[in-house]
């Protein structure tokens, strides 16, 4: 090329300007995966879930007491979860996940408690200690930190039957694999200020501490303003519920809402309202509330003692916000809060919120939903032990009485937690939840769709119609929520999908982070005057949703707040958001969270250097330590608000050579890959941003359905249909994600060289012309495996085949035998079963009736017993498995012909495609 | 040499353009000339059909002209003849000229990782040398065997037995593959023995492995026997000798000389460039575009567009001969190439054959009629 001096439309100079060689932070993304592994979420929420959840909820319920004399007691001192094992003729025997799998059990372990506990009925009695009591078993997630998976090689998972590439993170129950789906939700202890169906405006928040579950509504309805709570039969007035909250003075509850005058006003009718109801004093208001106590009738109410509606806006009205020694100031102060911002959502109608607002959402994971299950078993093992106690106390005066043996003989968590996973309906009466379809069975269809369907989020309500909102892809869900991966029709944009990097917080110890925030300068509540807590200078604090107390430099705080948290002396997934409009600072270390890391900028320069990336790729450094040493930082959707995100290093100037409009400086952290805003399956799809989108999304459902390779170990495995492909290939286009999955090490298809050719006859959409030679010399020709069970019962046998019809396959133990071919009418086992099962005394041939397993297959078609599995099942009876394989060719479009149409009513649609000589089905339909 | 023409051609409604075919320069004319064999004592056009009553004679004398012939490797020029004829060459050869190859697998062991019916279709696929081929019967009806095929004149029997007892992996490769005919062995066998034989030297055909059937691993065996029949890659792919077999029309370039000098020196070249392959070139001395390659045409019409995008409609004027063919034909080293176009004529005879014999016995022409709507 020759350069001329003279051409206007390059610029040489900025030509000449040297490319600042841009940090490749790509190999941070295999760092991160290999620590957290894709569905990280789901492991590390059961791993929170073993090793603290499951602690706190027996501290919470830990003594058992005889009501009628409390020193016989039973204390739960420990619990802890042992390793996976199983009983096989009493004798306890360690088990693999590929174990369970084809024995058709549960990949559990025992739960074992230590215990303190009386004895009997004598008066001194002894306090015992027992240990490692076992009160039932614990399904166990694999790759959790029970599992015996766990932080095994390549070699080593293996040799125990799994595939290395197996993510892990679901369950195995009764032999299935069942994936506890993630459940998206409306955050918990929040305020959230929103339109009614009726078009009111209202402020809500659904408490949920470890006592009680409740919703506290206000809303407004003709200028005024009501409390609605299921415990009360009626809307209440706002201002009685805060007179019966110990606040007579009407200035002081105008005080507390601020100081405008606008908020006085809007308060007015309500005041009023009050007044006209002649309630003046907190004991009036009381009274008040009492009579309205009671969702049913006046009858009850009347029976109904006193002090009933105080108890009720102790307990359960704002359960979140604790009342301690009777001080219900703390309620009274969040009351307001509420108010105020419904107030100004009413001035000012952007300040409502948005339900479908990332930050507004909690994703509940399969460790949180164990635990819900957990305790509400716990609490009916307590329950029932108590009651058996209580009563047996009374009737008779056995000295032996205690509630170890209770416990031992009644315990409805094995069977319990068992039935909840396998059925996938979390029926707990105890939390008002009535759930079906938690949990489902692991999509095997290939491996991509095992692993799209453990990052799916099914969504918190029913499929509504009509309303758009929820289905829109949300601004928020940047970097969070795949944009593509979302199915069409009904449950579209409601189901949705992690993105790559996603994780999804679990509890974090509250007590620290208090302390933390008060001493840096969070005044506390209880200084304060009502008039104080809004004052103009200052921003609340909120931690939890709780109201901690007011900040006088939010900004300062924040910031100090954040420096701790990259020094690692605050939990990591702990946010601090700066709501300038709200003026409040949130700080959240709750749960469900959804949130991501990002690379830390100062003032628009990547904390990240190009050294730290080669200590990395040289494994001095990982991607724990890029967190440690403040260098990546996970941010949440609130948190995110805060930020300036760049997707790449800032560049002063465009590739045009335009100032870039973006202040460096304003630049707070930078994208550690573009990409990762994407799922697992839209990770597949190369070059997605040159695709019309609905592409993308269609593509994301179908990925699922290629078949290939399902795993390492699919030729030993017994699920009961497995479509493999003889051929399968290696996309010839990778992209990052794919190798970060792990989908060329398992691919799914097979590259074809395709005429694309328009030309009239052959222009029929989606349809393909094939050339026959290539489906002769292997091109898309399919395994099937297909199992088929036998149970013998007990009393049934199994015997020797005598030479007879239909009867070819079978060995000497009167099983198939792996490897022959089996044809339509064939029996594969050769059981009879006694006329009367009861009569077991004389065991004769005429006893015995033929109650063998029949082959049912296609006529002409090459069927092979490839296996045959023999175990007991957790009944101890003899299970017998056959897996039966068939290799397909693809043929000529099945729908297409008549006969096979009248032979199976219309089955799903085949292979769609011609072929050059497949003229044999085409003749076929010819003579008929 | 055959060099007749006869009078008819020339009235050929098929050929309209034939007066354009300009005429074989001396220079041109090959010294291979085959002519395709003559059907016993019928020489030109003497067995008309008996419904056409005409005296005009369909009847063509193509040629063949040889270009480049290997074992499994060959380019040759049919002329004077249409695009059906050679289309029928070309077909037959892909689909209808027999091989042999191992058409049924009895498996006494398998232990290997893959299953029973995937290792038959590797099997199945393995080229074998099926010079006999045309001399064998089909097992469906050898009289001899009652068509179960087993037996010396329709099938070859083969066996393999591999055990793996060392920890290295065992590739089972077409190597292992014993027969029990001489002839009939794998291809890649054949060709690494013809290798060795003609020179020593040669270790890069002796190193190669064979095809692999499967890999073992310690304690893996597969022990099977493999019967190979007979059979045209119209049933199976697997029985097919051709690897590639094409034909082109052979282009026909004229450049408008007149029109061409009218371009600088400069578009010329730009003219050249344009043309995806090499077809046309400048001489350095004359500066004038000559055709260098007319078979590189790909018939993607670049340079005619070019000419227009030049604005100079009909700078080159470019036609298919439409009665002159160039074939290229791979084998799979089943038989030579060679040995497959003579198959394919030999097979193409037969076919012709037997529709004569239908007509004179018949006269009926339902089924053609049937096919011609």
């Amino acid at each position: 090329m020759v350069a001329q001096e003279s051409d206007p439309v390059v610029d040489y100079k900025t030509l000449t300007v040297p490319v600042k060689s841009a940090v490749d932070k790509f190999d941070l993304l295999p760092a991160f995966l290999k620590v957290r592994g894709l569905v990280k979420e789901h492991i590390d929420s059961f791993n929170y879930f073993i090793d603290h959840g499951i602690h706190k909820i027996v501290e919470a319920n830990k003594r058992l007491v005889c009501v009628h004399d409390p020193t016989l007691f039973l204390e739960y001192k420990r619990i802890y979860v042992g390793n996976p094992t199983v009983h096989v003729d009493l004798v306890e025997q360690k088990i693999t996940p590929q174990m369970c799998r084809l024995s058709d059990r549960t990949y559990a372990a025992p739960i074992f408690v230590d215990v303190e506990f009386t004895k009997g009925n004598q008066p001194n009695k002894q306090i015992e200690q027992r240990q490692r009591m076992q009160i039932g078993q614990m399904p166990i997630m694999l790759r959790s930190s029970h599992c015996v998976l766990r932080g095994k090689d390549e070699a080593e998972l293996a040799k125990l039957g799994e595939c290395p590439l197996d993510p892990g993170g679901y369950f195995i129950a009764k032999g299935n694999e069942k994936v506890i789906l993630i459940q998206e939700q409306l955050s918990k202890n929040r305020i959230i200020i929103d339109r009614d169906s009726k078009g009111r405006v209202s402020a809500s928040v659904t408490s949920s501490t470890h006592e009680t579950k409740s919703k506290t509504v206000f809303f407004m309805e003709k200028d005024k303003i009501y409390l609605q709570l299921n415990q009360f039969s009626k809307p209440v007035p706002i201002m009685i519920i805060l007179k019966a909250m110990g606040i007579e003075s009407d200035q002081e509850i105008v005080q507390m809402l601020g100081r405008d005058p606008r908020y006085g006003s809007l308060l007015l009718p309500s005041i009023q309202e009050c007044y006209s109801e002649k309630i003046y004093t907190q004991k009036q208001a009381l009274d008040y509330l009492d009579e309205k106590a009671g969702s049913t009738g006046a009858a009850r109410a009347r029976i109904r003692k006193e002090g009933e509606a105080r108890k009720i806006i102790r307990d359960i009205f704002l359960a979140n916000v604790p009342v301690s020694h009777g001080n219900f100031r703390p309620k009274c102060i969040y009351a307001a809060v509420m108010l105020r911002r419904m107030m100004d959502a009413i001035l000012n109608s952007d300040t409502m919120d948005d339900k479908d607002y990332v930050g507004n959402k909690r994703l509940e994971l399969s460790g949180q939903l164990m635990s819900l299950l957990f305790e509400d078993l716990f609490k009916t093992m307590n329950t029932h032990a108590l009651e058996h106690v209580n009563s047996a106390y009374s009737k008779s005066n056995s000295a032996m009485l205690d509630f170890t043996s209770v416990l031992q003989r009644f315990s409805p968590i094995t069977q319990g937690l068992e039935r909840a996973i396998s059925t996938g309906n979390w029926d707990l009466k105890r939390f008002k939840m009535h759930r079906k379809g938690v949990s489902q069975g692991l999509c095997r269809l290939s491996f991509i769709a095992a692993l799209g369907h453990m990052t799916r989020i099914s969504p918190q309500f029913e499929k509504t119609r009509k309303v758009s909102g929820p289905r829109a892809l949300q601004p928020s869900q940047w970097g969070m929520l795949c944009p593509c991966d979302t199915p069409e029709g009904e449950a579209c944009g409601l189901t949705k999908n992690l993105a790559l990097m996603t994780h999804v917080t679990t509890d974090e110890e509250e007590g620290p982070i208090i302390s933390v925030c008060q001493s840096l300068g969070v005044q506390d509540l209880a200084s304060l005057s009502g008039e104080e807590i809004h004052s103009p200078t200052s921003f609340l604090v909120i931690f939890n949703g709780l109201i901690l107390g007011k900040h006088k430099d939010p900004k300062r705080f924040a910031n100090a707040m954040r420096k701790l948290r990259r020094k690692g002396k605050l939990g990591e997934f702990v946010s601090i958001f700066v709501n300038d409009q709200q003026r409040c600072v949130y700080v959240a270390s709750d749960g469900g969270r959804v949130c991501r890391p990002l690379v830390i900028a100062d003032e628009g320069v990547s904390r990240i250097k190009e050294h730290h990336m080669k200590e990395l790729r040289d494994g001095v450094r990982c991607f724990n330590d890029f967190l440690r040493d403040g260098l990546i930082e996970y941010l949440d959707v609130n948190e995110e608000n805060n930020a300036v995100i760049s997707l790449y290093e800032h560049q002063d100037k465009d590739l045009n050579g335009e100032k870039n409009e973006v202040d460096r400086k304003s630049i707070t952290h930078v994208e550690i890959e573009p990409f990762t805003i994407l799922g697992v399956c839209a990770g597949l799809i190369p070059y997605p941003h040159h695709n019309q989108s609905p592409r993308n999304t269609y593509q994301c459902a179908m990925g699922k359905q290629a078949m290939g390779n399902i795993a390492y170990n699919q030729l030993f495995r017994a699920d009961s249909l497995i479509y493999l492909l003889v051929y399968p290939q290696r996309p010839l286009l990778t992209t990052k994600s794919i190798e970060l999955v792990g989908y060329d090490k398992l691919g799914a298809g097979q590259n074809a060289t395709v005429a694309v050719m328009s030309y009239s006859g052959y222009d029929i959409e989606d349809a393909i012309v094939m050339n026959k030679s290539s489906l002769d010399r292997g091109f898309g020709r399919c395994i099937t495996m297909k199992k088929y069970s036998v149970l013998k019962e007990k009393t049934d046998r199994i015997i020797r085949p005598q030479n007879e019809q239909n009867k070819q396959i079978l060995d000497a133990d009167g099983i198939a035998a792996p490897g022959e071919i089996i044809r339509n009418h064939d029996i594969y086992v050769n059981k009879q079963s006694p006329k009367n099962p009861r009569d077991s005394s004389a065991l004769k041939d005429q006893v015995y009736v033929d109650s063998n397993a029949k082959y049912k297959g296609v006529e002409g078609e090459t069927t092979v017993v490839d296996r045959v599995l023999l175990c007991s099942d957790t009944d101890d009876k003899l299970s017998i498995k056959c897996i039966i394989r068939h290799t397909r060719r693809p043929e000529l479009s099945r729908i297409n012909s008549r006969e096979e149409r009248k032979r199976s009513g219309m089955e799903k649609g085949g292979v769609g495609g011609m072929e050059e000589g497949g003229a044999k089905e085409q003749k076929g339909m010819e003579e008929e | 040499m055959d060099q007749r023409r006869s009078v008819s051609d020339l009235f050929n409604p098929l050929r309209p353009e034939s007066n354009r075919n300009p005429p074989l320069y001396p220079s041109l004319i090959p010294k291979t000339l085959i002519s395709l064999p003559k059907r016993g004592q019928n020489p030109s056009g003497a067995q008309k059909p008996p419904a056409m009553e005409t005296t005009v004679s369909y009847q063509r004398f193509p040629k063949v002209r040889i270009r480049e012939m290997k074992d499994e490797y060959c380019k040759f020029e049919l002329r004077e003849t249409d695009a059906s004829m050679a289309n029928a060459l070309r077909r037959v050869m892909i689909a209808e000229v027999p091989t042999v190859a191992i058409d049924l697998v009895e498996i006494e062991v398998n232990s290997s990782v893959l299953n029973d019916e995937f290792i038959a279709h590797r099997l199945g696929l393995i080229p074998l040398t099926s010079d006999n081929a045309m001399r064998m019967r089909f097992s469906r009806d050898c009289d001899s065997c009652d068509g179960d095929g087993q037996c010396e004149f329709c099938s070859v029997e083969f066996h393999l037995n591999v055990c793996c007892d060392s920890d290295q992996t065992l590739d089972v490769t077409s190597a292992d593959l014993r027969s029990a005919e001489a002839s009939v062995i794998p291809v890649d066998l054949a060709v690494k023995a013809l290798a060795m034989e003609s020179s020593s030297t040669s270790y890069e055909a002796a190193e190669q492995r064979g095809i692999i059937i499967v890999k073992l691993r310690r304690g893996q065996e597969l022990r099977l026997r493999a019967i190979a029949r007979k059979g045209i890659g119209k049933d199976h792919a697997k029985w097919s000798p051709a690897a590639t077999v094409t034909f082109m029309y052979e282009p026909d370039i004229h450049i408008n000389e007149d029109l061409m000098e009218t371009l600088s020196l400069d578009e010329k070249r730009a003219w050249i460039e344009s043309s995806p392959t090499k077809v046309f070139d400048l001489d350095p001395n004359t500066g004038q575009v000559v055709v260098v390659d007319p078979e590189a045409y790909t018939y993607d019409d670049e340079v005619i567009k070019k000419a227009e995008a030049m604005g100079k409609p009909g700078l080159v004027e470019i036609n298919a001969k439409e009665d002159s063919f160039i074939f290229t034909v791979e084998s799979t080293g089943a038989i030579k190439a060679s040995q497959l176009v003579l198959n394919a004529i030999d097979v193409l005879r037969q076919k012709l054959d037997a529709v004569r014999l239908q007509d004179a016995e018949e006269n009926d022409f339902s089924e053609l009629k049937a096919h011609l709507g």
